[in-house]
């Protein structure tokens, strides 16, 4: 080797890499049965072909691999369930593993799709040192069926290729890591492809025959991303990293100290949390659309009541209002010792515009007491009251048949606008159309006939006439092969 | 109201505007199935309407020819400030028109899409009736009188109604729009399918052409089925009688049939002076004269004046004579060129050089030159060496020009897999269900429907209504056009401007144009269209042609090369053809030693047989029965015999079936015809069902035993659209034989010319080079110091070997390096920067290195690349010198030799090092596996084991659930048989292995010699050791 590892490094990283991260949580959902069933990943490599990413134990233990075409797989194993690899999701799954961690490791940074990089210099002496951090991971990480490598280096990229090369390895000895590394093929070098077919072709197939060659001789042949690589995986040279933060989230436990037994009771420390969520919330400028209250019992596991807001609140005034209205339903069936309230989907506060009812309300200062919207809070007491399901409103939708012409949607803020198609129809439909007469109607104009809906089972034919019946009245009458039917008045 | 003549209310109704499915995504019917309806409703006219559009007129013609039916023939078009506007064509001229109009606003827009403006309609469609749904009131305002006085008595409004909720309003506005611009109303449906029950797959083709699931797209489909052609009962109940009446008077003032088109030739073919019958008459005997130098016998000249007489009493003198001066145009540019099809086995073609096939072999041949009879148009192929037929289509269309020849159209439509596809999205399945669906699909099944296949495996599908509405609208869909696409080939060349005669649109590739029809509307009209085709094998062979002119000083070409020689079919029969046109797939090499062909004609057998068709039909085992002599060759009458004696009374040819139909069931010229279109095509219609009672009724009442009519019958069916014409396999015998005789001959340029030649034909390099190999045929590698960009035959003491041209190294460019060859001084380059002063990039100086061809200038593979990895930086020249650094030339170890061999392939496609197989059996990696050649020792039956890269998975359509590998190993092919249930049981290996063990017994059927699988093993691993990872195979393909 031309050049020393670097003894006494300042830091000491530790890579995780979960080669399996999406489908091993997935499968971690799932009942035991489902498990036994060959599952794989797969995504689209472009030009119609598509190749696995990830499969489920079952599916490596059938033969069939990460890599592999979809279709190849499809044929080896005709059961094999495949589902769409999907990223963003994988992100996520990532996002929360770190934050699993984070309880232990303060210093974590994201690595997507399936690393993460821990700083663990320092908890090497709290946890006296590797075997005892891994002991610990490992109890976090009970809950956790996901298959990982954790692999130790003298710099951040030695500790991830030795990881992503599957060498599980935790030591503090560099030598050691330097002959592991050394051992590493060049195609696990994490180079660019092109890269690593230029260093093949020039016989230079692992990372040790890389390390060997002069730098300058390579720096000429391979340009600086090659000289940058080597100081990195040296540890010359260390890029910044991103650690990893975990969501904004309010939580506030209050000891009660005696024992409540009704909801009214329990007002007055809410009141206090409530407050103090006020204060978390001014102080970040931030506002919600839920919380979660708890009350524990002495013996019983805690009862959890999740309120919801239809429009964003952030003052306790407001907060009160809506959770008192909504515990009220609820019985408190044992005697409380504590009470806590849990916050987090906290979102900024923006003016959000569209409204159905008119602009005026707006008028007041933004932020003041005065802009809270009657509508929306009317609202968000009805849903506490009722139930967020049983307030819907009307929108119309596009169909020829009248009775799908519109649908009830549960309310939201914001509503989508979209135009119905004018068409003659009455104000009032009825809700089912009634069996009526020809002779009692005296028709006005029609047919209008309307033959649609074949695609959901609920095909309608139908001619309809706008006709007058005895006294006048202008109704909506239509004929279809089982008789005529009013379907609506126009006066 | 209007002021039209009383007519009865009886009066047989009109259709005046339909769309067919040839307005893409907008028609729900073909235009036969609205012919149909019409005549059912008792119409006595039918407009076809597609939007800017012929391309439907044809088929729909063909429907209506023998009825009573007449059709209209016009065109809708979307006019943005005018509204719709349909132009219906009263005569020829009218017609003409319309075509020039279609083929303006076509070459506006891009494929596929069209503009047109007012002022389009304005002049120049004097012929043509205009009806007009005005857009609005203020249309009808400002284009009201413009278009009353383009069209006096010629323009309508034209009211449709659908019992909608606006009618009322806009029977007013009709009304009003009259009163405002004087134009009278007439009723013209608006019909978008020919019945209801189509609704929902017209709703479906809405959702496609938006792209979004049906649900979506509610707003856009139509609220009810009454755009379907209307009974005149239902039309009298919704029209004014008057406007009714309009309407039928209309179809009274067209009179165009599209019989009237006739081609009409290009004049100039023909000198001043003479007729067209003269001048062929004049090139046909100017040629025998070459051809024949000792004169015509008796037999052939008679021969030729029955066809010059036959050709004069068809009126086909321009179309042969278009073809000879295509030929023409080649010889004087040295491409080479062969003629095919029923019309090219003829003398007079052979005279006019269009073929090369002698005359003799001819008449023992065919008895069938162009039928009278039958009238259909003459068929001429020619194919032109592939590299080179741009050149014959560029001087197309210069000596002609683009307005008078274009490519016939080829229309392009829904298959299963298509049409499955966008049902099921427009019905809201995800793209992963359809996939899964499809895979449980087996096309190859031909017992189980794909619907049935489907409920099979996909049990819960049929049981929702969104399931059902799959099988069944994916089966309606299927078949429907979707886009037309250009011809391969086929050029239609007019006397005038080819627009007056059938409109012409862009094609997707740049300076390409189509006409609106394709070849089976050609074919309907008696439109002649001239292939020009494209053939690698042609290329091939005159670079055979020139290598052993130029090495040997002999000059051949395909009609000189000596017929029937003896030795090239022994080497045939011993299945040693590998790069011999045609006959080198490996099912066709299996039939070679049980065929045993030994004269020309056994080589056209030998082309068709292999061949879906005859297997299905359960041809082969017959013939080859009785060629052994196994079995007796038996002729139920005289009649039958003259048809299949020369197969042994086994059809194997498309002609034969046709001609069994006519002498053995009675059917006229003219259903022999239908018959084999509905051969060519049953696959998507399913219309051979209807010549079955037919067939064997005939052939009942003819005297012939009901089972012989069912084969007969069953025989047709398994031939479908595979049947193989004798005219087009002959063709291709000759050029078998030719690329054979080569093979046979001067082995060297047989190779030398198909490398040169590729990607053509069924091998890859490293397979031909090998197979040279095996020939003892020497052959070099690449290398800077000697290579060209070709290949070269190199002269090796007194034996020809082969040098390996540049060409092979993959993404090197031609352009680049073929100057810098032409500066290679007599003693080689000096240095690799040598090489980069002459101007070589940097990227194709490594690529070079790479490829090892550097060896001879700076060392082994791994020292020439670290050297030219130094060379990338465009240097100035002042540091030039210091930046040679000789020092850091540290010595860098040799690659091993499977990294060499990897690398090879990696760089080339193919290596001359040692077979990596010889490396694995020297490490021991392959213990107790016999090699290809060991193989041959083996006895019947014997249980052996055998390893080599897997090369080829071939599963033919044919025998069910058997699959061919090929294994290679260093000292040749291994066959190997695979049955399904072994396929099945080590399903990983077979699937994926690319190093695969098998250990099976061994079957000898006289010189053909298989492996029958017992157990396979996957050895890749072993590869991967070696550093191999490329895959060769050519998987079912």
């Amino acid at each position: 080797m031309s050049k020393p590892i670097k003894q006494a490094a300042t830091n000491a990283w530790l890579y995780l890499h979960a080669p399996q991260l999406l489908i091993d949580y997935q499968s971690a959902l799932q009942s035991a049965e489902q498990q036994q069933q060959p599952q794989a990943l797969a995504q689209s490599a472009g030009a119609g072909k598509r190749y696995l990413v990830q499969a489920n134990q079952a599916a490596l233990d059938a033969g069939v691999s990460a890599g592999m075409a979809e279709v190849t797989a499809s044929t080896l194993l005709p059961e094999l369930q495949l589902r769409d690899y999907q990223g963003w999701r994988e992100q996520q799954v990532l996002q929360q593993l770190a934050q699993v961690i984070y309880q232990d490791v303060a210093q974590i940074a994201l690595y997507p799709p399936q690393g993460l990089l821990f700083e663990v210099r320092s908890l090497l002496k709290l946890y006296g040192g590797y075997a005892g951090l891994h002991q610990r991971l490992q109890q976090r990480l009970q809950d956790w069926p996901v298959r990982l490598v954790l692999a130790s280096g003298y710099s951040p990229l030695s500790a991830r290729l030795l990881a992503e090369a599957g060498q599980q390895s935790l030591c503090s000895d560099p030598q050691q890591v330097s002959a592991a590394l050394q051992r590493l093929p060049i195609t696990a070098s994490g180079l660019p492809a092109a890269q690593i077919k230029r260093l093949q072709e020039v016989g230079l197939d692992s990372v040790g025959a890389l390390l060997s060659r002069p730098a300058a001789e390579l720096g000429a042949r391979f340009g600086k991303a090659v000289t940058l690589y080597l100081a990195e995986l040296r540890g010359d040279y260390l890029p910044p990293q991103h650690y990893f933060r975990p969501p904004v989230k309010f939580y506030q436990r209050l000891d009660l100290l005696s024992e409540v037994s009704s909801w009214p009771q329990l007002l007055f420390p809410l009141k206090r949390l409530l407050h103090q969520l006020e204060v978390f919330l001014q102080i970040r400028q931030l506002s919600l659309r839920g919380l979660t209250v708890q009350a524990y019992h002495r013996d019983q596991p805690p009862t959890k009541v999740r309120v919801n807001f239809a429009h964003a609140v952030w003052q306790q005034q407001d907060l009160l209002n809506l959770c008192q209205l909504q515990l009220e339903n609820y019985q408190l069936i044992h005697p409380a010792l504590e009470l806590s309230v849990q916050a987090g989907a906290l979102e900024p506060r923006t003016a959000t515009a569209g409204a159905l009812i008119g602009d005026e309300q707006h008028s007041g200062e933004p932020g003041s007491p005065t802009t809270a919207r009657p509508l929306g809070e009317l609202i968000s007491r009805l849903q506490a009251r009722l139930g967020a399901a049983a307030v819907q409103v009307p929108v119309p939708v596009t169909d020829w048949r009248p009775e799908r012409a519109h649908q009830y949607h549960p309310w939201r803020e914001q509503q989508a606008t979209t135009r119905p198609a004018s068409l003659p129809r009455p104000l009032w439909l009825l809700p089912e159309p009634q069996v009526t007469e020809l002779r009692r109607w005296q028709l006005q104009w029609g047919p209008e006939r309307i033959s649609s809906g074949w695609w959901d089972d609920q095909a309608a034919q139908r001619d309809y006439f706008i006709a007058l019946d005895e006294q006048q009245r202008q109704g909506w009458i239509y004929q279809s092969e089982y008789g005529w039917f009013l379907h609506g008045w126009f006066t | 109201m209007v002021g039209s003549p009383e007519l009865s209310l009886t009066a047989a109704p009109v259709a005046l505007h339909c769309l067919s499915n040839y307005s893409f995504l907008r028609g729900g019917s073909h235009p036969r199935e609205l012919v149909a309806q019409a005549q059912l409703l008792g119409y006595q006219a039918l407009a076809i309407t597609d939007e800017c559009s012929m391309a439907g007129v044809v088929k729909a013609y063909l429907a209506a020819r023998d009825s009573s039916l007449k059709l209209l023939i016009g065109s809708e078009f979307q006019v943005p400030e005018l509204g719709v506007v349909i132009l219906l064509a009263t005569n020829r001229r009218g017609y003409g028109q319309l075509c020039r109009l279609i083929t303006t606003a076509r070459a506006r827009s891009k494929k596929g899409q069209y503009r047109v403006a007012t002022a389009d309609f304005l002049a120049g469609l004097e012929n043509c009736l205009l009806l007009w749904r005005p857009q609005d009131d203020k249309a009808v305002a400002d284009y009201g009188q413009m278009l009353s006085e383009a069209f006096p008595q010629r323009c309508w409004l034209a009211y449709s109604r659908h019992y909608l909720a606006d009618d009322a309003a806009k029977y007013r506005a009709y009304q009003s729009y009259h009163q405002q611009s004087g134009l009278p109303v007439l009723a013209a449906c608006e019909v978008r399918y020919h019945s209801a029950e189509r609704q929902p797959l017209h709703d479906l083709l809405t959702a496609i052409r938006h792209q979004q699931p049906l649900t979506e797209v509610v707003a856009e489909l139509l609220p009810n089925q009454e755009y379907r052609l209307r009974s005149p009962a239902e039309l009298q109940q919704c029209y004014p009688a008057d406007w009714l009446a309009a309407a039928a008077a209309i179809a009274g003032r067209c009179d165009f049939c599209l019989s009237e088109l006739c081609y009409e030739y290009p004049a100039e073919l023909v000198p001043a002076g003479k007729t067209a019958t003269e001048y062929l008459r004049q090139l046909t005997y100017e040629g025998a004269a070459q051809r024949f130098p000792d004169g015509l016998t008796a037999g052939v000249r008679e021969k030729l004046e029955k066809e010059l007489k036959l050709i004069a009493q068809l009126r086909y003198e321009y179309f042969f004579l278009t073809i000879q001066d295509l030929v023409q145009f080649a010889q004087q540019r040295g491409i080479l060129y062969q003629g095919r099809g029923s019309a090219a086995n003829s003398v007079v073609c052979y005279c006019l050089q269009i073929t090369a096939v002698n005359p003799d072999q001819i008449d023992v041949l065919f008895e069938r030159f162009i039928s009278v009879e039958r009238d259909e148009p003459p068929d001429i192929d020619v194919d032109f060496e592939h590299e080179r037929r741009e050149e014959i289509i560029q001087y197309i269309y210069r000596k002609y020009s683009r307005d008078r020849a274009a490519l016939a159209a080829t229309v392009i439509c829904y298959r299963l897999r298509s049409a499955l596809r966008d049902v099921g999205k427009a019905l809201g399945f995800s793209e992963q269900e359809l996939s899964h669906y499809l895979r449980h699909i087996d096309r190859r099944d031909s017992e189980t429907s794909w619907q049935a296949q489907l409920q099979q495996q996909v049990p819960g599908l049929t049981g929702t209504a969104r399931g059902r509405w799959l099988l069944e609208l994916t089966d309606q869909l299927r078949g429907f056009p979707r886009h037309l696409s250009q011809h391969v080939g086929g050029f239609v060349i007019a006397s005038g401007s080819l627009a007056e005669l059938v409109p012409v649109e862009n094609a997707s590739m740049p300076e390409r144009t189509v006409i609106q029809w394709d070849k089976d509307d050609l074919e309907t009209l008696r439109l002649i269209k001239v292939d020009v085709l494209a053939l690698g094998m042609l290329t091939a062979l005159r670079k055979m042609f020139a290598l052993v002119s130029q090495h040997h000083q002999r000059d051949w070409d395909l009609a000189s090369i000596p017929t029937e020689d003896a030795k090239v079919y022994q080497m045939l029969q011993r299945a040693d053809s590998i790069g011999v046109f045609q006959i080198e797939s490996r099912a066709q090499m299996n039939m070679l030693p049980r065929l045993k062909p030994a004269t020309f004609y056994d080589l056209v057998v030998q082309i068709a047989i292999v061949r879906p068709g005859p297997i299905q039909g359960d041809m082969v085992h017959p013939y080859l029965r009785r060629r052994a002599g196994e079995e007796a060759v038996e002729f139920p009458s005289a009649e039958v015999r003259q048809v299949l004696e020369r197969t042994l009374g086994v059809p194997i040819f498309q002609e034969q079936v046709i001609k069994l139909a006519m002498v053995a069931a009675g059917f006229s010229g003219g259903e022999a015809d239908q018959l084999r279109r509905a051969m060519a095509n049953w696959h998507s219609t399913g219309e051979l069902a209807q010549f079955e009672a037919r067939l064997i009724e005939g052939m009942q009442k003819r005297g012939y035993a009901t089972e012989f009519a069912r084969r007969i019958y069953q025989q047709i069916c398994g031939f479908g659209e595979y049947g193989f014409p004798e005219s087009h396999s002959a063709s291709f015998a000759n050029l078998a034989y030719a690329s054979a005789w080569m093979k046979c001959h001067y082995p060297a340029a047989f190779y030398c010319g198909l490398l040169n030649s590729l990607p053509m034909g069924f091998y890859s390099a490293d397979q031909l080079v090998q197979d040279a190999r095996r020939h003892h045929i020497v052959v070099l590698p690449p290398d800077i110091q000697h290579s060209d960009w070709h290949h070269q035959l190199v002269s090796l003491q007194g034996q020809l070997g082969i040098r390996l041209g540049l060409r092979l190294i993959r993404g090197l460019s031609g352009k680049t390096i073929v100057p810098i060859l032409q500066q290679r001084p007599a003693d080689g380059f000096s240095s690799q920067q040598q090489l980069r002063e002459l101007g070589l990039p940097a990227a194709e100086l490594q690529k070079l290195a790479a490829a090892d061809v550097l060896d001879n200038l700076s060392g082994h593979r791994y020292q020439s690349q670290w050297q030219s990895l130094a060379l990338q930086e465009e240097q100035l020249p002042l540091f030039a010198n210091n930046n040679e650094p000789q020092q850091a030339l540290t010595e860098l170890e040799p690659p091993r030799e499977f990294v060499d061999i990897a690398a090879d392939y990696r760089t080339t496609g193919l290596s001359l090092r040692r077979h990596p197989l010889a490396l694995l059996r020297e490490q021991g990696g392959l213990r107790g596996c016999k090699t290809a050649t060991e193989l041959r020792g083996c006895r019947h039956q014997q249980v052996v084991q055998v390893a080599g890269l897997v090369t080829c998975r071939q599963r033919p359509g044919t025998a069910s659930g058997v699959t061919f590998i090929t294994l290679e190993d260093e000292t040749g092919l291994v066959n190997v048989v695979i049955w399904q249930t072994t396929a099945r049981q080590f399903r990983k290996p077979y699937l994926t292995a690319r190093l695969l063990k098998v250990r099976g017994i061994v079957e000898i059927h006289g010189e053909v010699m298989h492996v029958i699988a017992g157990t396979l093993f996957d050895e890749s691993e072993q590869l991967a050791r070696l550093g191999m990872r490329t895959n060769r195979s050519r998987d079912f393909h």
